[in-house]
Parts: structure tokens; sequence; C-alpha cells
């Protein structure tokens, strides 16, 4: 009795074992999702194609029924301008161009970025990063499957050159990434957060995520794209590091 | 100090109810939806989730069939109330949504109207009276002669001494006391614009004076910020005879206005012997705005004002400093109308030594909050983060203690005397240049 019941137990154990196995060989290497991303979204050629972007959008604190006006301007190789203006909080600006990552705000004043917020910063900054990913990221690891609001989804662990790792998970059928889990550096100290991002449309021939959910503790705060535009006219000093800012640089 | 002073605070934590009216069935739907969301909200968000030992299960399952059988708004809301009570933290709350249009509804005249207009007094009650310790320039008290230091006996038919002794009785107990009884007797003085209010004062020489006072706009830019009720919001600076610089603002809202005006101080008095920031009366607003303000003064980079700490996130209140900040003496006043961010700011410049605090403790109501509104129309307020300042010690309960106590007193309001301020010149006039 005991004799078949080990029997049976080893060929549980062999056949998971053996499962595992497979299911480890079956995940397709985070290198080639990242590839895939890039391909489902509109092909290498199509983002080669793009050299700077403008978004205008709304961002939203829900629970605080906070709403404001974004706008992102970004531009190749490294140039990115952020702005959004809330009612009763006024315009909050970030900006970053390769060099020096920098903040402003009617709130907390003017402030250059440092330590891991610059780096996180001026890694964002860089155009097409999607594209560029191995410019990035020194691993990119599939860790399993995992489902997202009902999707299987591959869960990948990229690992940057510099900065906190990034797990993303992208959709298994469509290849599309649905979320994003980070933990920011910030002066205000390191932030965990969550992204879900959905709404995939066609801006020119890239399909671009249209929102994205975060949530940082209680804290959840929603961006939705109402207008993008391929390759603009982007008004002329955009991306300068505005004088309050160039103020707070120390004199040798 | 702010004519408006403690509106936000008290507005939210203690205004009173419209009147009850029977509820339908589609009320009590949404009576018991609110119910499920505010002990849902603080079940998921409060920042302990342990709720410091509270059964909040055995709450909702004790307060759930009193919900299902309350009668009427008032009802409803009292047993929210009961329920965010049980938590005995400041910054939770229900009130009623007409409050969004009426921040304080409670009137004993009903024909003062609706309104945030005032005769433009500032008033604290000061040994059990009810005094006047500011008369704002150009407003319809000061075209009738109102003064500093003089008594408010009645405002319409209630006779004040017996409101005052009340809310002592009732409050005695909490830190919040200075800030509802100011509270009690401004809501009164307030109404609509155009409207009037007959006040019997007791003035400098101690002789009953009757002024009819019409009530007009508050003075300031109306701010508003997502959920929060609509606020009035001004700030000002001016350079002292003794070559101080001296900053006020009502509230922590409107981040641009407050900006201009700390940029403006800063240039137009960056070589003076000291800053005075006065906080009294102020109820706080944006937290933010404290790590904004503190960066006029000083020069040093990574100083927090202290930490806050939410559900999963903890947040530090860094300061960054300008390009050009003050960097002499800094006073700052404060009373028991000072709350939540005035709290934060007071508390933090003190223990990173940065500046002496002048007067007397705050509200001790430090909680950061948000509002929202419930599927019946009411206000919820709750508080999403517990806060400790950089000196180790919790604002709430407690409040930002002065290092110089120096109350104000109805004697010298009269002489026209400021002590608080004057203590902190003095203080400032000491410190080498």
């Amino acid at each position: 009795m005991n004799r078949y019941f080990d029997r049976f137990n080893m060929r549980i154990g062999l056949a998971l074992a053996f499962a595992g196995v497979l299911a480890a060989a079956d995940l397709p290497k985070g290198e080639t999702l990242l590839d895939k991303y890039i391909e489902v979204t509109g092909g290498k050629a199509a983002y080669s194609k793009m050299h700077s972007q403008m978004m205008t959008g709304t961002m939203e604190f829900p629970a605080m029924g906070l709403k404001g006006k974004l706008t992102i301007y970004s531009a190749e190789p490294d140039k990115q301008y952020f702005e959004v203006n809330f009612e009763g909080v006024g315009k909050m600006q970030e900006g970053s161009n390769g060099d020096i990552a920098w903040a402003n705000s009617a709130m907390q004043g003017p402030r250059i970025k440092e330590g891991g917020e610059k780096t996180e910063s001026l890694m964002r900054g860089k155009f097409n990063a999607e594209l560029n990913w191995r410019d990035m990221y020194k691993t990119v690891e599939t860790l399993a499957m995992e489902t997202v609001d009902g999707k299987q989804c591959y869960k990948i662990l990229a690992t940057p050159k510099s900065g906190n790792p990034k797990t993303f998970w992208y959709d298994k059928d469509s290849n599309l990434m649905v979320k994003m889990s980070a933990v920011t550096a910030t002066p205000q100290g390191d932030i965990q957060s969550d992204t879900s991002v959905s709404d995939y449309r066609k801006e020119g021939d890239i399909l671009v995520p249209h929102k994205m959910s975060i949530k940082a503790g209680p804290m959840e705060i929603s961006m939705t794209v109402d207008s993008m535009q391929i390759n603009p006219e982007i008004p002329k000093n955009t991306f300068d590091v505005p004088d309050e800012v160039k103020a707070l640089v120390k004199k040798p | 100090m702010s004519h408006r002073s403690c509106a936000l605070v008290l507005a939210i934590a203690g205004a009173t109810a419209v009147a009850g009216q029977t509820v339908t069935l589609a009320q009590r739907s949404a009576n018991i939806q609110s119910f499920e969301k505010v002990w849902t909200t603080v079940s998921d968000k409060h920042w302990d989730p342990k709720l410091g030992g509270l059964n909040w299960q055995a709450v909702h399952d004790e307060l759930l069939p009193k919900m299902e059988a309350a009668k009427t708004a008032d009802e409803a809301r009292d047993i929210l109330n009961d329920m965010v009570g049980r938590l005995k933290q400041t910054h939770f709350g229900i009130f009623p949504g007409s409050v969004y249009h009426d921040l304080d509804a409670s009137s004993d005249d009903p024909e003062k109207g609706s309104g945030e207009a005032t005769p433009g007094i500032d008033v604290r009650v000061l040994d059990g009276h009810a005094i006047v310790t500011d008369v704002e320039g150009g407003s319809p008290a000061a075209a009738k002669g109102v003064k500093r230091g003089w008594e408010i006996l009645r405002i319409g038919d209630t006779e004040i001494p017996p409101v005052v002794k009340r809310i002592q009785e009732q409050f005695k107990d909490t830190t919040l006391l200075y800030l509802r009884l100011s509270r009690s007797v401004q809501s009164r003085l307030e109404g609509s614009d155009g409207s009037t209010v007959t006040v019997e004062f007791l003035d400098g020489a101690d002789r009953k004076v009757l002024i009819g006072l019409d009530r007009a706009k508050p003075r300031g830019k109306i701010a508003h910020l997502g959920n929060m009720p609509p606020l009035p919001a001004w700030s000002e600076w001016r350079k002292l005879p003794q070559d101080v610089g001296y900053v006020r603002f009502n509230v922590f809202f409107d981040p641009e206005g407050l900006a201009k005006t700390m940029e403006e101080a800063i240039k137009g008095c960056r070589d003076c012997r000291g800053f005075v920031l006065d906080l009294r009366g102020n109820p706080g607003g944006i937290g933010g705005l404290a790590m904004g303000v503190a960066g006029w003064f000083t020069d040093q980079s990574g100083l927090k004002l202290g930490t806050m700490y939410l559900r999963g996130l903890t947040i530090k209140f860094v300061i960054f400093p300008r390009a050009e900040p003050f960097r002499g003496p800094l006073a700052v006043l404060m009373d028991g109308c000072s709350a939540s961010t005035s709290e934060i700011l007071a508390g933090g410049l003190k223990d990173i030594h940065r500046a002496r605090l002048f007067g007397t403790r705050t509200a001790a109501a430090a909680l950061p909050s948000v509002i929202e509104r419930l599927p019946n129309g009411d206000g919820f307020q709750y508080a999403i983060a517990n806060y400790i300042s950089q000196g180790g010690k919790p604002l709430e309960g407690i409040g930002a203690i002065p290092d110089e106590e120096v109350p104000l007193t109805r004697r010298q309001l009269l002489e026209g005397k400021d002590s608080a301020l004057d203590a902190a010149v003095e203080w400032i006039q000491k410190q080498k240049p």
C-alpha cells in the first residue's frame, strides 16, 4: 500500500517538477517581449520616424476632486518638459535636458533634482525610450505568468543600469503592457507605485496608451491623453531651464 | 489675525445640521450607501490598519441597524459622526452638503442669510470673553468705529456669554476649545453680502454700545481646491518700523498668490534685522505649502519639517531652499486657531531650530485630510495620514508649543498693543545683526 502511495506521490512530484521546467522554458525571454512590444505598437521603423512629441491631457486626483490640464513636450535625444495646471494649486513644471533635471511650482518653488531622482528623470527624459530600452536596462527577466485585470500576462523584471528596478506586465495575447510597478526616488522618500495602462489608440503610426491609473499608498492619480502630435512645431525655449532654476546652480 | 480665522476647520468638523426631514426610500438607500462608504474608507485608507485596536467591524455591526432605521437626514448624519467619532481623532467628520455653499449654516438669526460676508472683525475668546482682536481696514466695522479690545456681548438676538460658556463646558477637554470658541462667535457675525447684523459691544470705557454692521464680501480671492469648500485667501507683508519684515496670510491656499507675497517680502526686506511670520488664526490648507514657505527662510538643503505616514506611503516634508532666502532671525506667531499646515510649519521650523515661536499653543489638529461627497450628498472629511514633526513628536493632540508663551489680553488690545508681535520684535532686536 505504502509502496503504491509512494510511487503515486513520486509521479506527481516528477510531473510537477517537469511541468515547472516546461513552464519556465515556455516563458518568452524578457528581451523578446520588450522587442515584441515595439513591434505590436508600430514597429522600429515607425518609432524611428518620430523625433518629437506633444501630448495634452488631464491629470486627476479623484478622491480630492482635483483635476488639471497636462502638457508634455519631448524631443530627441533627451529633452522633456512636463506641465500640469491645477485650479487652486497653479502651474507645476518639470523638465530635463540630458544634463539637468529640475522642477518648479508656486507651491514649493524651483529645485534641481539630485541623486536617484535625477537619474530616473534623465532616464525618463530619453526620447523613444521604449525603442532604445537596451540602453537603459542591464537585464530584463521574465519572472512568471500572472493575471492582471482578468488577462494572462507575462511579468518582467527590468533592472536599469542605474536606479530602481521596474516590473512590467505584458498581455500574453496582445503583448501590450498593461501594468507597471516601480519605486520612484523623490526627495520626500522612495515611493512605491502601481500603474495600470490601458486604452491604446493609434497616434500616427504608433499605438499609444491613453489612460494611466497610478496608485501610491492611499493616493490614486489618473492621467488621460486628450491629444497627441507627432513631430510637432515645438515653441522655442520650451526645453530651456527656467531662470529661477538656473539661479539655484551653486556658483563656484 | 484673520477675520475668516478657523473657518475651514470648524465648518468641516462641527457645522450643525440643516433642518431634518423624513427620508424617502431613495434617501434611505443613499444613507446606507453612505454608511458603507464611510466605514470602508476608514477601513481601507486609515494610516493605521489596526485603527489603534478599535474593533471596526463591531462598530459597523452596531451602527448599521441604527442607520437602517434613521428617519431623518440629521439622524443619519449623527450616526455617521458617531461612527467616525469612535476613532477619537480630529479631521474625521460628516457635514451637510449645504456647507459647500454655506460654510456655516448654524445661525440664530434667520434674517442673516447664507454666505461668508463679514463686518470685518476678527474675534478670539479670551478668559471667557469674546474680544475683537482685529478690525480690517476699510471694513464696515472700521467705518463704524469698532476697536480692538471691545467685547462682543450680543449678536442679533443671541447673548454671546452663555454661548461661550456652553462651548467651554462641552469642549473643555479638547485642544480645539479655543478654535471652536472663536468660530462660534465668528460664524454668527457672518452672513450674506449686504445683510446687516446688530452687535452689542462693551467698548474701551466699558460702556454698552449697539451698532448695526453691514456685512461685506470677505477680503481676498476666493480660492478653489478640489472638493474643499471655496475659501477666501489673502496674504500681505510689510516692513515694521523696527526694520523687521512681517508676513501674514489667512490660509495655506492660493500658492501663486502666496509665493508672490513671499517673494516681494523677502526681496523688499532682504537686509532686515529679522522676519515675523504671523500664523495666528490660520487654519491650514495645502500641506505642501508648509515646505514651500519654509524654503524662503533657509539655504540649507535636506532639512525636513517632519514626516507624514500614510497607509503604504511615507512622505518626508523636505524644505527646498529658494535661490536667495532670508537667513536672519525668524519669529513665528501662533495661537489656538493656528491649525493643521500652520502647526506643521511652526512646529517644524522650531524643531530644526530655524524659528522661535511666540504666542499660545496651536490647535493640535494637524492630521492631513481629504473631503469626499457621499451618496446622500453629505460631505465626508477623513484624515489620511499621521504626521510626526521633525522633533519626533506628533502634532495631533499636542500642537506646536511656543518658546515664549504670550497670551493676548483685552487690556493690551485696548492699549493698541500686540503682545506676541511685540515680544517677537524685541527678541529679533536682541539677536546679533
